[in-house]
């Protein structure tokens, strides 16, 4: 356009200037017509000044056309460099469009690809939606196979307490055998001390008697001399009665000699009748030593008879050994024989060296020698050596018996057979390793199992509740009220089982974890978790009064628990109330604390106390109040870990009062 | 197509991955998200290697999601070698998990996570962690200058 414009303008301009030398050509022969038309020449000299005039302005707008022809010849030459520059980009663009068309197909190439990759995609899906079921399939066995530890445990555990109690029963009779030992010991001492008393007594009495008889012996003895000497006397007399009659002169003498021998022989025979007394009197004396003698060796023979009783009794009791100061043995029972499995004749002139099993210290074999050498006696319980290299272990009490200046001259060794209590105890020790082992054991299964349930199964859970929620979102406003209802009922139930996991794996950290006891200021725990649920519970009226709240030793962290869920109950199942009233309080009965809370609820029925604190247990419908029937089992776990009790009292549409007990220190 | 990435996600659960993407979108964060399916292709991701040979190392991402349990190479030791290397220490690493009961969560933080996520089974808690923490980690929080 501009290029035909330039055109027309300096074509006009060519023609302009044609003209131009037209009229001055013209004008020339006006000129000379004018001398010939001078009249008229006037008036064309005025028309010729005006042309004159108009032809110097044409020259101008002429200049001005030259010079404006010449801008727009500059401006067609830059135009001119501006199209080939164009006609260069067009073939730029001509060959990139061409690499395009490359790329495309290069794109097309990948987006087969990933249709490939898609269907692959698809087939992993698949397997893992199969992974899922299995490892769905695995949580049932391990909740299977748990349940069937728990219940070996329980066995365990039980059994653990049986043998417990038979221990201690063994350590009952055990204890009332060394009551017994002890006594008898202490009456034997008694018996025995009598019985040398008795024994000193009849040997003196027996040389008492001897010393008698041999007087009495005497006594007769010179008493039948007595009556020979007077039947000597008498014959003499005869004699001299004959040699008086022939010796008459000497007989006054004689018969004097023979009156106060007379008088003499009447003293002596008094004397003899008296000795016939006195040897009367002593033979009775000595029937009745006799008789005394016999009662005494009849009381004798009773006594030692009850002691042989006692021995007989000590003996089938208990194991015993007598030693010297030096520990040498110089009596063993048929017990300490047979329980060594030694013969007597093999501990006699040994010392207890020879049953030493080695198994106790040095230092506690010196305590029992220092405790025995002071003249104390020791007890305790020995591990001995027997014969065929067995050991046994007796419960031992050593007397030592003291001499008048009160050292030990022998001890003697009261022991009783302990073994099977300590095989008992070392069986219990036994099993209560085992049974930690297997609770170890159990919580590792128990925590990977946790883990397991937590991860394998909250995954496909999220996906259930998650694409629910997308396709609801999505496509929601295509479906009708029931299609709406069903996927939320996907979606709420996907996040229930998300909370029972939840739940779940609370309860089983709970019963994982360390309680650390610790002062817990129970007001203010109290006090600040109904603060917070309050303000949870939007515009209900509810009225907490809590009273004094004692202190108490627990676990900060389980104790809140504690509350929470018992204050979280009470607030729920307080709902059906205009007003609900919530008393919160505690009290001191004996070494315990107890603490409750008590609302207006809608209580429950007592007859389902048992199965109130059991996990998943619930007694209302998740229409009534919803729930995991979890809140309470770890309340009871949380206080059982305490060494407290948990329990309640609820009367359908009235109430409930929860209550649990921690002790003082 | 490997330039710049803002969000490398690494999730062996395709729903889960789906999901985590779908709240992103949400607040308009996934345009630069790049979803890699195990831990072995996160570190060739990350160390350029393998078929992301192409890639630079300089071209981090401003923070990797991270799943724990994924099959050959797991979260941890993917965080692990992304903190023992000088060029890539101090990329932000959010590890998401299943589970608050997973025994690795000190192992984590030992290693200098920057957060943990444990993932809700609720949608809309899912939706809403997920959010807060692309928020943050793209918007909030300032890295350091290249």
């Amino acid at each position: 356009m501009n290029e035909i414009k330039n055109r027309d303008q300096s074509n006009l301009a060519a023609e302009l200037i044609i003209a131009d030398k037209e009229l001055a050509f013209q004008n020339e022969e006006k000129e000379k017509r004018a001398a010939e038309l001078a009249i008229a020449n006037k008036e064309l000299a005025f028309q010729n000044e005006e042309k004159e005039k108009r032809a110097a302005e044409l020259i101008i707008a002429n200049n001005d056309l030259i010079f404006e022809n010449s801008e727009k010849e500059k401006r067609a030459a830059e135009l001119l460099i501006a199209n080939k520059e164009l006609i260069f980009q067009n073939a730029e663009k001509e060959k990139r469009a061409s690499e395009l068309i490359i790329a495309n197909k290069e794109l097309a190439f990948q987006n087969g690809e990933k249709g490939k990759r898609a269907a692959e995609l698809l087939i992993a899906n698949d397997e893992l939606l199969f992974q899922n079921d299995e490892k769905e399939k695995r949580a049932a066995e391990l909740i299977i196979a748990n349940k069937e530890l728990a219940f070996q445990n329980e066995e365990k555990e039980k059994r653990a307490a049986e043998l417990l109690i038979a221990n201690e029963e063994l350590i009952f009779q055990n204890d009332e055998k060394g009551k017994r030992a002890a006594e008898l010991i202490i009456a034997n001492k008694e018996l025995a001390f009598q019985n040398e008393e008795k024994e000193k007594r009849a040997a003196e009495l027996q040389v008492a008697n001897k010393e008698l008889i041999f007087q009495n012996g005497e006594k007769g003895k010179r008493a039948a001399e007595l009556v020979v000497a007077n039947r000597e006397l008498a014959f003499q007399n005869e004699e001299k009665g004959k040699r008086a009659a022939e010796l008459q002169v000497a007989n006054k003498e004689l018969v004097f000699q023979n009156r106060e021998k007379e008088k003499r022989a009447a003293e002596l025979q008094i004397a003899n009748k008296e000795l016939a007394f006195q040897n009367e009197e002593k033979a009775k004396r000595a029937a009745e030593l006799i008789i005394i003698n016999e009662e005494l060796a009849f009381q004798n023979q009773k006594r030692s008879k009850e002691v042989s009783n006692y021995k007989h009794a000590l003996d089938e009791s208990s194991i015993l050994a007598i030693t010297d100061q030096k520990g040498i043995i110089n009596y063993v029972n048929d017990n300490f024989c047979k329980i060594s499995k030694y013969s007597a004749d093999e501990l006699i002139g040994q010392d207890h060296r020879i049953i030493n099993s080695g198994y106790h210290s040095k230092e506690f074999i010196r305590d029992l020698w220092l405790t025995i050498a002071k003249g104390k006696i020791w007890r305790g319980e020995l591990k001995n050596k027997a014969k065929d290299g067995s050991s046994y272990w007796v419960d031992s009490t050593i007397i030592p018996f003291l001499n008048e200046q009160g050292k030990p001259y022998q001890y003697a060794a009261i022991r009783a057979d302990i073994t099977l209590r300590k095989l008992a105890e070392k069986e219990v020790e036994t099993l209560h390793e085992e049974l930690e082992q297997r609770v170890k054991d159990r919580t590792e299964d128990l925590e990977s199992f946790s883990y397991s349930v937590s991860h394998d199964l909250r995954a496909p859970l999220r996906a259930v509740n998650g694409y629910a929620r997308m396709f609801k979102s999505k496509y929601g406003a295509q479906f009708d009220k029931e299609a709406n209802r069903l996927v939320n009922n996907i979606v709420d139930n996907a996040a229930k089982m998300g909370q029972l996991i939840d739940d779940l794996l609370t309860f089983s950290r709970l019963g994982r974890r360390e309680m650390t006891r610790m002062n817990v200021a129970m007001q203010e725990i109290v006090t600040n978790l109904c603060l917070d649920l309050q303000k949870e519970s939007g515009d209900r009226i509810i009225e907490f009064d809590i009273r004094e709240l004692l202190p108490a030793k627990a676990d900060h962290t389980g104790i809140k628990q504690v509350w929470l869920n018992l204050i979280s109950n009470a607030i729920k199942y307080t709902r059906i109330r205009e007003k609900a009233i919530i008393e919160i309080g505690s009290e001191i009965k004996g070494e315990e604390i107890i603490y409750y809370i008590k609302d207006n609820g809608a209580g429950f029925d007592m007859r389902y106390l048992s199965k109130l604190f059991n996990i998943f247990q619930r007694l209302h419908s998740d229409d009534e109040f919803e729930g995991t029937g979890v809140g309470l089992a770890i309340v009871q776990r949380i206080i059982h870990k305490h060494g407290g009790r948990v329990w309640a009292e609820g009367i359908v549409d009235e109430g409930a009062i929860f209550y649990f007990s921690l002790n003082k220190s | 197509m490997n330039q710049d990435i803002d969000i490398l996600l690494v999730e062996d659960n395709a729903g889960d991955a789906e999901m985590t993407v779908a709240a992103l979108s949400q607040n308009n964060l996934a345009n630069k998200l790049m979803h890699v399916r195990n831990g072995q292709e996160a570190l060739d991701f990350i160390f350029a290697e393998g078929k992301y040979s192409d890639r630079h190392i300089d071209q981090k991402p401003k923070v990797i999601l991270l799943d724990l349990k994924m099959p050959k190479v797991n979260g941890i030791e993917v965080l692990q070698r992304i903190r023992s290397d000088e060029r890539t220490k101090n990329i932000p690493i959010v590890v998401l998990t299943s589970s608050k009961e997973d025994p690795d969560i000190q192992k984590c933080y030992d290693l200098g996570v920057n957060s943990y996520v444990v993932k809700p089974v609720e949608f809309d808690e899912f939706q809403k962690a997920i959010s807060e923490l692309g928020l943050y980690w793209m918007i909030v929080n300032q890295q350091p200058h290249k």
